[in-house]
């Protein structure tokens, strides 16, 4: 019985312990977030604010507006984590072979990712400036291109320049699991495929890929949920444009409320791009239970 | 388990109830701060002023606000000025931020019709009244009625930009063109911008279309000097498309880029920045801007400084017409020291600051006993832009919606007709008809 007690009261202290820090956690997400809830309920026109219900939900689906940056979110999205693996891998395996060097090399590629997204972004608008740009100049040189291209200032150019540069920012993040992954990986496993005759393309594909798997969807999962919300980039390099060629869903909302003033419908299209991000989140989640019941196993 | 039993027992153990009277004093504690927290201020009688404006990261601006600021504290050593630095591109944007935080800063230069509509501004009319009227004689009715909405005054008027056709002389020359007989008429213009064109080398002009205002300040100017409105009287109606002036105008300006290919390439991401850059790194021989773009251009290359002439800008129509821009000192609404704020906007705008924003900033003096005084009188290119003045029309136009119609919906129209993915006719009479929808909405 006192055992039991005692235990009732060891619980009780510890819930006082985290007490603190779960107040501060329910004031910085749930409040905020229940917060953005009911803003998405009202409209506003000056000083007036009116309860309109659902009604900011029903106009989006309505609105081409929200229609494309759903579009060009979708675009943006699945052609960046794409692209982040597929430029994360090679660079994972080149780098995990070396013998020397490897640390330095390793903090060399990720750099980008450790420099600030605005300041990576304002960089970028001067390197793909058209008249006076690095970009243009090099290419020029080379004869890859016969003229100065305006990489901003074509909706099809200023599209694919955001998402290269968000690969030049994000594959470093991608590249850093791999890395890990792959560190993980047998010797003994590339022995006996290398004994069996396996070239380096048959090693790559049934002895590493298989025991980077799991790791791969993790790490996809997570870039989804990290590219999808990417604001500074575009904001940075084309405000969304040209004519909202590149207006993701956080451009959208930022434009929509702070320049438009309309914090109701801003606030509705947040609370879209949540329930996105909870789909992948939740996903994410699952991966990880499946994982550890693998484990268990 | 057995420890803690122990330890518990002899009393110096972490019991529930310590805990529970730990939390509570940190509380306690906490509480007392924060209510003593505030004290010194207020015993001192220390107010402090939040003041932003647009150009207080501009470098030319930089000294005279230092020095304002200075000076005023000096003199007010119970008002203290925290300035709030944010580039002119996120000002507005911030300024929202704060205020929907009821947190605006106390003084603040902001699009009035906007602002007002949104209830972020304080009215002004009982402290602008009190005043006596040597004071409020400096400023003509004209310049107070654009510092209002809905008939209540928000702002003083401050400072401004009077919009001039600005040519570099060198590549104006090299061309074989006379400077002293500057392009009067659109005709002359384009014949001067297709001999200032070289292609790949060098452009006549930059066509602003990038995302913000000025996009739509260019494009406003071109379609008045052609006797054109964008919008009707009472700007219920957007008339971009429907009004034939305003077409022919907006044809002409944007075939300037798509038809005639007189501008530096990649006009939809040109906004001032690039457009003065072009114009300091000699790439574009001409720029429409006010007087401190000249400043602008001046502090990137300071070799261009003798090579600016200034004209009037080219009309249609036998109107002479600009624009003038105009920033007021407005109090928020969450400035909890109105007085002291008044008493700061009235010294911001004392004839000594006036003066000092125009000889050294390039910023247009409000005040019309500025105007005539000799010490502005010296500069001749500030008198010029004065002199055009005259003539010019208010910007911002007064329309609670007009921050997001200036920089998005106007801005999305050109963009589309440079890109020639519409007409300039088709893309301009979508744009009518989303700004008529949106009008209805208010």
């Amino acid at each position: 019985m006192e055992r039991a007690g005692g235990l009732r009261r060891e619980r009780w202290l510890g819930y006082l312990f985290v007490a603190p820090m779960l107040v501060f956690l329910l004031g910085i997400i749930l409040f905020p977030l229940g917060h953005a809830f009911l803003t998405s309920l009202y409209r506003e026109a000056g000083v007036n604010i009116r309860f309109v219900g659902l009604g900011n939900y029903a106009r989006l689906l309505d609105d081409p507006t929200f229609w494309n940056s759903l579009g060009v979110s979708v675009v943006f999205t699945v052609a960046s984590v794409a692209l982040h693996l597929v430029v994360a891998m090679p660079v994972a395996l080149f780098v995990n072979g070396l013998r020397r060097g490897r640390t330095t090399l390793r903090l060399a590629f990720l750099t980008p990712w450790m420099v600030t997204p605005v300041l990576g972004a304002i960089a970028w608008v001067w390197l793909l400036d058209p008249h006076f740009g690095v970009a243009n100049y090099l290419l020029r040189s080379v004869g890859a291109i016969s003229e100065n291209r305006i990489w901003l200032g074509e909706p099809g150019l200023a599209l694919g320049s955001i998402v290269a540069v968000d690969v030049w920012r994000g594959f470093p993040f991608i590249m850093l699991i791999i890395l890990a992954g792959l560190q993980t990986v047998p010797r003994e496993e590339y022995e006996a495929a290398s004994i069996d005759g396996a070239g380096a393309l048959q090693r790559f594909l049934y002895v590493t890929l298989p025991h980077l798997r799991y790791l791969l969807v993790v790490a996809t999962t997570l870039d989804v949920i990290n590219t999808v919300r990417t604001f500074d980039i575009v904001a940075v390099m084309t405000k969304g444009g040209p004519v909202n060629a590149t207006e993701v869903l956080p451009v959208l909302i930022f434009s929509t409320a702070f320049q438009a003033n309309r914090f109701g419908p801003a606030a509705a299209i947040g609370v879209v791009l949540l329930g996105l991000l909870l789909i992948f989140s939740t996903l994410y989640v699952l991966l990880l239970q499946s994982e550890r019941r693998e484990r268990r196993i | 388990m057995t420890e803690r039993k122990r330890v518990r027992t002899s009393g110096e153990g972490v019991s529930r109830r310590r805990v529970l009277q730990g939390l509570a004093a940190v509380a306690a504690v906490g509480g007392t701060r924060a209510a003593f927290g505030a004290a010194p201020a207020a015993r001192s009688g220390t107010v402090t002023l939040q003041y932003q404006t647009a150009n207080l990261t501009e470098k030319q601006y930089e000294p005279v606000w230092k020095e304002m600021l200075a000076r005023f504290e000096a003199q007010n050593p119970n008002i203290k000025i925290e300035p709030i630095l944010v580039a002119r591109k996120d000002h507005w944007t911030k300024f929202v931020t704060a205020a929907k935080a009821n947190q605006a800063p106390d003084v603040v230069a902001v699009d009035i019709a906007t602002a007002a509509y949104n209830g972020y501004l304080h009215p002004l009319d009982d402290l602008w009244q009190a005043e006596p009227p040597s004071f409020r004689q400096a400023w003509t009715a004209d310049a107070i009625k654009t510092a209002s909405w809905k008939g209540k005054l928000y702002g003083l008027p401050s400072w401004g930009g009077i919009y001039g056709e600005i040519y570099n002389r060198d590549l104006v020359k090299q061309a074989g063109l006379d400077m002293s007989k500057p392009p009067f008429t659109w005709t002359e213009y384009l014949q001067w911008a297709k001999r200032l064109t070289k292609e790949g080398q060098q452009w006549a002009l930059a066509v602003l279309g990038g995302k913000t205002d000025s996009t739509t300040r260019m494009l406003l100017m071109w379609i008045w000097s052609n006797g054109g409105e964008a919008f009707n009287a009472d700007m219920t109606q957007a008339t971009f498309a429907s009004n034939p002036k305003t077409l022919e105008a907006l044809e002409f300006y944007l075939g300037l880029d798509v038809t005639h290919k007189v501008v530096a390439p990649g006009a939809v991401n040109v906004n001032y920045l690039e457009q003065t850059t072009l114009f300091a790194q000699q790439k574009i021989a001409t720029m429409r801007n006010a007087y401190w773009g000249v400043a602008k251009v001046v502090g990137d290359n300071p070799a261009i400084t003798d090579k600016i002439a200034v004209a009037f800008p080219p009309m249609n129509t036998g109107t002479k017409v600009t624009m003038a821009t105009m920033a007021a000192d407005s109090i928020s609404k969450d400035c909890k020291h109105a007085e002291a704020a008044w008493k700061f906007i009235k010294f911001v705008n004392d004839r000594e600051w006036g003066i000092k924003r125009a000889l050294v900033s390039n910023w247009m003096p409000l005040r019309t006993d500025l105007a005539t005084d000799p010490e502005v009188k010296k500069d001749p290119m500030l008198v010029q832009f004065l002199e055009y003045g005259k003539v010019a029309r208010a910007y911002p136009l007064p329309h609670p919606l007009w921050a997001d119609i200036a920089a998005n919906d106007i801005v999305g129209a050109v963009q589309s007709a440079l890109l020639k993915q519409a007409t300039v006719k088709d893309a301009f009479s979508k744009l009518d008809a989303a700004l008529n929808a949106k009008f209805k909405e208010i």
